[in-house]
């Protein structure tokens, strides 16, 4: 009689195990997988909570669960293994837009249809980031960062130096009341002012002391190269798909130069060494908040990591420089959230991307620190931004950069094959400029053997 | 003589009662053979389940493209192996691991004998304590200590650079920024590494019989001629060992790249390694496939290097069994 109970007991197990389908009874369980971008933060895990109990509390179809990854930098491990283990996460993100090229994700375009998802009301450029080869869509705008010049008032105070202009196309105005346009070489100008060593010698004085200078002009904060070419001049013609080359445009050569000299020639860049020095941020290479540097060009979601200049100095921003072609653009980063194409439950999956986007985008953005792509969510961001850094920012920088951002293949961030390769060697090449023998690189030489290197990267199975 | 009819003793021909012996005690045998693989089993199972089947399986990938991204396995015959000889950044990395090999190796190789001969030498007062602080920072975590010589090494702060500064040095290098220098960076945070090789030789000078000195004694010979001629030999075995756990271990060099330059081989590709190609590639770039074809390459160069060293150990190596 035991043995029989026993036989059933271990049937009945095998049942429940080898046919979860058969003993699920109730709604659809599907996963939101965190960690790929921003979202690891204590804060953010309670938002992000509160925005799953909210879902899972207004339908009873779809039971949403969090799996937060350890961190940042064991996340693409840990998504990778859910994936080849078959029990892939049914929405990811936040995540950006290169970070998406890592992964196969679900065309969404027929659910856009299906719920009825107006496009109209974000920026067209926003969208086009999302757009795939096959005229489908990845992923929505949710959050966007525009890159904009971060700077610090006091230095320029101190400096006797106008502040940046507030609005893109006014000049820059010197102390003597002379206009240049507000371009690269306008920015180096000022940060030569701004750069001053140990005995209080500017870069403009040919005493500067290189080996000791102690506050900089400007940096491309956290910035990869591709971002900081982009940011000197927006290029379509860095990789043809049609033929699978890749080429380097000549505008990005120049802005090559250019980095090279505003680091070794003009000394207004410090360099890879000075960069994780003790004096600015011991390691952390987050500059601009030790005060010690005059300018950072980096995208809004830096806002996140200058929390030390609360009580020590005031910032403020202003638009980037106009291009090597005297024209305006913006490299903008976005984050958004996407369903792998692996998974089981897409049409759950859509439908919570839809509430992320509409409802719980919301509370997240705050969280997150990005500015949300749908325009009514923009001033409850602004309010949060301006409680946390109260002396008054011009945000308005931020919503008419979005009139200049650049998109599809001049995306800092555009597709190419083996993508995550060519990022690392791309900045392979920036190290090389910005570290301690950066001087005596041969740029174009070095550009030559990049192109080489990164052809035969893309033309590599993709991976 | 009178012949006895042994089948009505009661005892058992001998031949029979053999048999029977042999029986029992091949029964005996056969359980004691069970009983150790019983015994034996939650090795011989952990072992078939977390080394075997993973070598083999690495095997069967490098014939596959297995993409970790979305779990898609595709047999691509010798693709992968062909893609070894047109990746550059398997050539650069190869590069830069027997660039490093060839720096280090010799390095680590030689300063533990150094600090063993000084700890060996009836001159040296604390030797114990010495001993002790010479192997500790070996029993350090490899990553706390990677932390603390990237402080020691900082190019502003770090005591090397105050002390060079100190010494007149004007310009000290930016050690792991410098792409001349960081090799030499990685070579000097080896030496925390050095305890054990250190501990070994010196068991093996302090094993050394007392008779060979006093004889060279008694010869003439001078401290340098002796150690050249009596504990060099001696010791040859270990410095042996050494260089093959050395070899094998720069070619498996990961940890402290990957940490100090963040997993980017920076500055420039000057610290890409090999290990930090196969790492990325695999699970960085998710190409399980090309990356476990990474894997057997360096399998093969380790065993090949380790072949070369055991055909050559014969005409340096001295070992007093004759062996």
């Amino acid at each position: 009689m035991k043995s029989k109970a026993l036989l059933f007991v271990i049937v009945a197990l095998f049942s429940v195990l080898a046919f979860p389908a058969l003993a699920q009874d109730g709604p659809t369980e599907i996963t939101w997988f965190v960690g790929l971008g921003t979202g690891t933060d204590t804060a953010q895990l309670e938002v992000q909570q509160n925005v799953v109990d909210a879902f899972n509390a207004s339908q009873s179809d779809i039971h949403v669960t969090l799996n937060i990854a350890p961190s940042f930098e064991t996340a693409w491990d840990t998504f990778a293994t859910l994936v080849a283990a078959g029990t892939p996460p049914d929405i990811v993100g936040p995540i950006g837009v290169g970070g998406s090229h890592r992964a196969e994700w679900l065309d969404i375009g027929p659910y856009i249809e299906e719920l009825g998802i107006d496009l109209s009301v974000f920026d067209p450029s926003l969208v086009a980031l999302y757009e795939t080869a096959n005229q489908g869509y990845s992923g929505l705008p949710l959050l966007v960062y525009p890159s904009v010049t971060y700077y610090n008032r006091d230095l320029f105070d101190e400096a006797g130096l106008n502040y940046p202009p507030a609005e893109f196309g006014a000049p820059y105005v010197w102390p003597d009341g002379t206009e240049t346009p507000w371009d690269y070489n306008t920015l180096i100008e000022v940060a030569k002012v701004l750069t001053v060593d140990a005995s209080g010698n500017d870069a403009t004085s040919a005493d500067l002391d290189t080996a000791n200078i102690v506050q900089y002009g400007l940096n491309f904060q956290w910035a990869r190269i591709r971002l900081i070419w982009t940011d000197l001049q927006p290029e379509n013609t860095y990789y043809d798909a049609a033929t699978n080359t890749v080429s380097m445009p000549d505008s990005w050569r120049e802005a090559s130069h250019w980095l090279q000299d505003a680091i070794w020639t003009h000394h207004v860049m410090p360099n890879r060494a000075a960069a994780v020095s003790e004096a600015l941020g011991a390691g952390s290479d987050n500059i601009f908040q030790t005060g010690k540097l005059g300018m950072a060009i980096t995208p809004l979601w830096y806002t996140c990591c200058i929390g030390n200049s609360v009580g020590n100095f005031e910032w403020d921003i202003a638009p980037v420089p106009a291009s090597l072609d005297g024209e305006q653009h913006v490299a903008a980063d976005a984050d958004t959230f996407r369903i792998p194409a692996s998974t089981q439950n897409p049409d759950a999956a859509a439908q919570f991307l839809y509430y992320l986007a509409t409802v719980g985008i919301e509370q997240l953005a705050p969280a997150y620190g990005g500015m949300p792509a749908l325009p009514d969510f923009a001033d409850s961001y602004f309010e949060a931004k301006d409680a946390a850094y109260p002396w008054g920012v011009n945000w308005q920088v931020v919503i008419d950069s979005l009139e200049h951002t650049n998109s599809g293949s001049q995306h800092h961030e555009s597709w190419l094959p083996n993508w995550s390769q060519v990022y690392d060697r791309e900045f392979a090449f920036q190290t090389e400029v910005e570290g301690d023998t950066g001087a005596d690189v041969d740029v174009d030489a070095s550009l030559d053997q990049l192109i080489i290197d990164v052809q035969s990267i893309v033309d590599q199975p993709a991976s | 003589m009178a012949t006895v009819d042994q089948s009505h003793t009661g005892a058992l021909p001998p031949e029979v009662a053999l048999v029977g012996t042999k029986n029992k005690s091949g029964s005996l045998q056969r359980q004691q053979r069970i009983w150790g693989w019983i015994f034996l089993s939650p090795w011989l199972i952990g072992f078939v389940i977390f080394t075997a089947a993973p070598i083999i399986a690495s095997f069967i990938f490098t014939f596959t493209r297995f993409n970790l991204g979305d779990g898609s396995v595709t047999f691509v015959g010798l693709d992968n192996w062909k893609m070894l000889f047109s990746d550059p950044l398997t050539l650069t990395s190869l590069g830069v691991t027997f660039k490093f090999a060839l720096i280090a190796i010799p390095f680590w190789l030689i300063v533990p004998i150094l600090v063993a001969s000084l700890l060996n030498s009836k001159s040296v007062k604390g030797k114990p304590l010495l001993r002790t602080l010479f192997y500790l920072p070996y029993i350090v975590p490899a990553v706390s200590a990677i932390f603390i010589w990237q402080s020691v090494m900082n190019t502003q702060a770090g005591w090397i650079n105050r002390i060079l500064r100190l010494l007149g040095v004007q310009d000290p290098p930016a050690w792991l920024q410098n792409e001349s220098w960081i090799l030499v960076a990685f070579m000097i945070i080896g030496l925390w590494g050095i305890g054990n090789a250190m501990l070994t030789t010196l068991a093996t000078m302090q094993g050394v019989p007392t008779e060979l000195y006093e004889a060279a004694e008694v010869d003439g010979a001078g401290p340098i001629t002796k150690w050249r001629k009596i504990t060099l030999p001696m010791i040859s075995p270990v410095v042996f060992y050494n260089l093959v756990l050395l070899s094998i271990g720069v070619m498996n060099y990961f940890v402290v790249p990957y940490i100090v330059s963040r997993g980017t081989g920076q500055p420039g590709q000057s610290t890409y390694f090999f290990n930090m190609h196969l790492y990325k590639t695999a699970f960085a770039y998710g190409n399980m496939g090309y990356g476990a074809t990474l894997a057997w390459l360096i399998f093969a160069i380790c065993l090949l290097i380790t072949i070369v060293l055991f055909a050559t150990s014969r005409r340096w190596v001295y070992y007093s069994s004759g062996d």
